[in-house]
């Protein structure tokens, strides 16, 4: 097999120039921008990673970006809305800041038109699960409050709830006393419950009164088992007065007691808005665990604020046992089980602790498969038990932390890839291109690298033996290219010439670069003629290009 | 005053077993920074390994109080591998951990309840039925039995964790959890050990009790909510503190019951307890000014 040999035609024969190298062997053209193309392109794959290009952004015009609506007679704006320009379209949008309303809204008018879009068959069932899940719901965004917003570890919410409905039910039964009362009652009964198991709250952190809690809910519970005048014979105490009335329609008395759970439940969420979103709240999230000290250095009495919300949070939680017990005309011991406790360390774990919509959702998810899919029989609590270990191995802060956990992951994610797509051709490490203050010479080196790195395929035989044929004058193509390199090199250590005898003696020598300073002499070889001596310049600034 | 002796004796056999889930939960807590919320889990686990040991392999009651022993540690290791070993290095692990370990007793509890049923289930007397007769009081074998061999229990994991490289190991951890990681203790592997021992005192204490208690799904949870008011009351992270703990509420529940009445035995204990931290916001022998940052 024949190489095909590759020639170069001197453009200026024609003329007849002088010393010939009319016609020489060499190498195929290279494109000098494939180095180019190769050094510029991307190593890793790189993956589409979305920026809300689904999202729904309704027009808007520059003028009307802050004509909003407002609730009356507030300035609290309806929407959190910003105006914005689109990156792409530069089209004036309007963007949603925080969608949470919005979900909240349609959220809670499916649970108000429930009964009468829910299927006809199952309906009682599934209002009874309403009617729990309201109730439970608001004990939650209680319990919420007390772990999340004050930062209490507090297991014994339901103990509360369970002790005020005993005291208001047993009231109501011994004394006669109207439903209406027995919500008003509880309250106070679940202040004086919140301050006995506050004073321990104010010496003791974190686990060691989750410990102690724990310990009181099973002392309320052999307390009020044990005790006859709290039903220890019945299993609970029955018999309360109730403001569902026995003579209505069975469809209208399930009616009434769902619309009362979903008010709860309303009642509930404004608490929870207005203590976690107010002045109570944001002094409390300057204090989260373990920078105590930093709030109280900046003047914040923290531990009064969580007393504050502590208590705040026990006379809802007397109200709603009140509630309870005139709701259900009486209330049963599983209020106190240990298994009522992990129960709604479920709901509120799933959903994630501290977060309103954590508390409602997760206790939808527990109260769906508690007491609507009943039929799975004990199987519902182990898949319970295995939606509670899921959300703590792999997500921080239950089912509402996703998103930002998805977040921080695909951040972590894109500054992997980033960090990898950076590579160029590691002609500077990174922590020198910081340092140098003309950014040109960064490139400089990159765009020299590159060039290097085309020129060193371009070295070979042929062009060698052309340079020594004819080292001046018209060249091919390939040569050429690598000598206008070799001649805009700068001026420190370049290599030239240097006649010693005319005609006879030459040597090479290397310049300093810098006025005054003399150059060196880079070898003792002498060169016959100026011809060769160019040559052997050449061929040493190969041998530098070839070995950089 | 027989009386008084009789629930003093009482209460010392119940702070025996009680006080062992106490040592358990408190050494878990300062050695891996788990609060370990299934040992009521591992305490009915490790009954019903020795009640099916006696039902299936063999009933001499040594063999089957030692089976009971190594469910225990079969128990402790299988939460270790569940909770601990995944969730340690995470975000929040305290209370993570914690929900972990609730999450396993829960599912735990219900796979027991499908396999067993709800009936409840005796374990032989493991000591025998004789009796002795000191000074006017009756001793049974089994009191005098749970007593032994609890004590027995401790002074061999306390005596472990004193003389042993493993228990130097935990001891570390327990004083420096990062210190200890970077001299090339192994969290998850001194986390095994940790949840075999304390998984072992758990089965100990649940062989020991359900001779005289029933055993069921669930039996484990008192003994679990009184160990932790025990290890509460002591400190957590502090064995004497416990074994302290647990002769001080043994007490008190043998003279609220003589006194008061039974009734009023969580009641006074707790009432102890809120004023112990009222005053010593970590227990009797824990140390107050520094806290386990896990």
């Amino acid at each position: 097999m024949t190489k095909k040999k590759n020639t170069w035609k001197n453009p200026l024969a024609i003329w007849g120039a002088k010393g010939g190298n009319y016609e020489v062997p060499t190498p195929p053209y290279k494109d000098p921008h494939e180095i180019w193309k190769k050094t510029n392109s991307y190593k890793v794959p790189t993956k589409k990673i979305g920026r809300f290009h689904y999202e729904y952004k309704s027009s808007n015009h520059g003028n009307k970006i802050w004509n909003r609506l407002r609730w009356w007679p507030t300035r609290r704006t309806i929407l959190w809305t910003k105006g914005v320009y689109n990156r792409k379209s530069l089209k004036a949008e309007k963007i949603r800041k925080d969608k949470r309303p919005i979900f909240w809204f349609f959220g809670l008018l499916f649970l108000a038109i429930a009964p009468f879009i829910l299927p006809e068959g199952n309906k009682t069932a599934l209002l009874t699960a309403g009617g729990i899940f309201g109730i439970y719901a608001s004990i939650n965004l209680c319990w919420t409050l007390i772990i999340g917003t004050a930062g209490i570890f507090s297991l014994a919410t339901y103990a509360i709830v369970g002790i005020s409905a005993f005291f208001t039910c047993w009231l109501s039964i011994n004394l006669g006393l109207p439903w209406w009362t027995l919500p008003l009652i509880g309250m106070f009964i679940g202040l004086g419950f919140g301050i006995i198991i506050a004073l321990p709250a104010l010496r003791l952190d974190g686990f060691y009164y989750g410990l102690l809690t724990l310990g009181l809910n099973e002392l309320c519970r052999v307390f009020i088992t044990t005790s006859k005048a709290f039903g220890s014979a019945s299993g609970g105490l029955f018999g309360a007065d109730t403001f569902i009335n026995q003579d209505w329609t069975p469809m209208t008395q399930t009616y009434a007691s769902y619309y009362s759970a979903f008010l709860l439940l309303i009642a509930a969420l404004f608490l929870f808005r207005f203590v976690d979103g107010k002045r109570i709240g944001r002094i409390l999230k300057l204090a989260p665990e373990k920078k105590e000290s930093f709030a109280e250095a900046s003047g914040v009495d923290y531990k009064r604020a969580r007393v504050t919300v502590f208590l705040i949070s026990s006379v809802a939680l007397g109200f709603i046992g009140g509630f309870y017990a005139a709701y259900y005309r009486g209330v049963a011991f599983n209020l106190f089980d240990f298994h009522t406790v992990v129960m709604g360390l479920a709901m509120i774990t799933i959903g994630g602790i501290g977060r309103s919509e954590g508390a409602v959702v997760g206790t939808l998810i527990i109260v769906i498969l508690d007491r609507v899919l009943i039929e799975l029989g004990p199987m519902r609590y182990i898949i319970i038990g295995v939606l509670m270990m899921f959300t703590i191995l792999f997500l921080r802060n239950g089912l509402f932390g996703i998103r930002k956990q998805f977040k921080e992951w695909r951040n972590k994610k894109k500054n992997e890839v980033r960090s990898t797509r950076v590579e160029r051709g590691g002609e500077m490490l990174p922590e020198q291109s910081t340092e140098m203050d003309n950014k040109d010479e960064v490139y400089r080196k990159r765009y020299d690298k590159m060039q290097r790195e085309f020129l060193k395929t371009l070295i070979c035989n042929e062009i060698i033996e052309e340079h020594k044929n004819k080292p001046l004058g018209q060249h091919s193509e390939a040569l050429e290219r690598v000598l206008y390199y070799f001649r805009r090199a700068a001026m420190n250590d370049k290599y030239v010439v240097k006649c010693e005898e005319p005609f006879k003696k030459y040597k090479i020598m290397a310049l300093s670069g810098v006025r005054g300073r003399s150059p060196r002499l880079v070898e003792d070889k002498i060169y016959p003629s100026v011809t060769d001596a160019y040559h052997g310049l050449f061929l040493r600034r190969v041998q530098d290009l070839m070995e950089a | 005053m027989n009386d008084i002796v009789f629930l003093l004796i009482n209460g010392i056999t119940v702070a025996c077993i009680y006080g062992l889930v106490a040592v358990a939960v408190s050494i878990t807590w300062s050695a891996l920074g788990l609060l370990n919320l299934s040992y009521g889990f591992i305490f009915s686990f490790a009954g019903y390994g020795a009640w099916l040991a006696e039902r299936h392999l063999w009933g001499e009651p040594i063999f089957v109080l030692f089976m009971g022993i190594a469910a225990g540690v079969v128990g402790g290791v299988l939460v270790c591998l569940l909770v601990f070993i995944p969730v340690h290095d995470k975000p929040n692990f305290t209370i993570r951990g914690m929900i972990g370990t609730l999450a396993v007793s829960l599912i735990g509890g219900q796979i027991l309840l499908q396999s067993f049923g709800p009936k409840a289930k005796l374990l032989p007397e493991f000591f025998g039925y004789s009796k002795i007769k000191i000074l006017d009081v009756t001793l049974t074998a089994d009191k005098i039995g749970v007593i032994i061999s609890s004590i027995i229990m401790l002074t061999l994991v306390v005596k472990w964790m004193k003389s042993s490289r493993r228990g130097l190991e935990i001891r570390a951890m327990m004083m420096n959890p990062h210190a200890a990681s970077i001299v090339g203790i192994g969290v998850r592997k001194t986390g095994i050990y940790v949840m075999a021992v304390t998984g072992a005192m758990t089965g100990l204490s649940a062989a020991l009790l359900s001779q005289t208690y029933y055993l069921s799904p669930f039996s484990g949870l008192t003994p679990m909510i009184k160990g932790v008011s025990i290890a509460l009351l002591g400190g957590l992270g502090s064995v004497r503190g416990a074994v302290i703990a647990a002769i001080i509420l043994g007490f008190n529940e043998a003279l609220t019951t003589k006194f008061i009445g039974g009734r009023y035995v969580l009641i006074t204990q707790f009432t102890l307890i809120i004023i112990v931290l009222i005053f010593r916001p970590r227990g009797i022998a824990g140390i107050l000014d520094k806290a386990r940052e896990a």
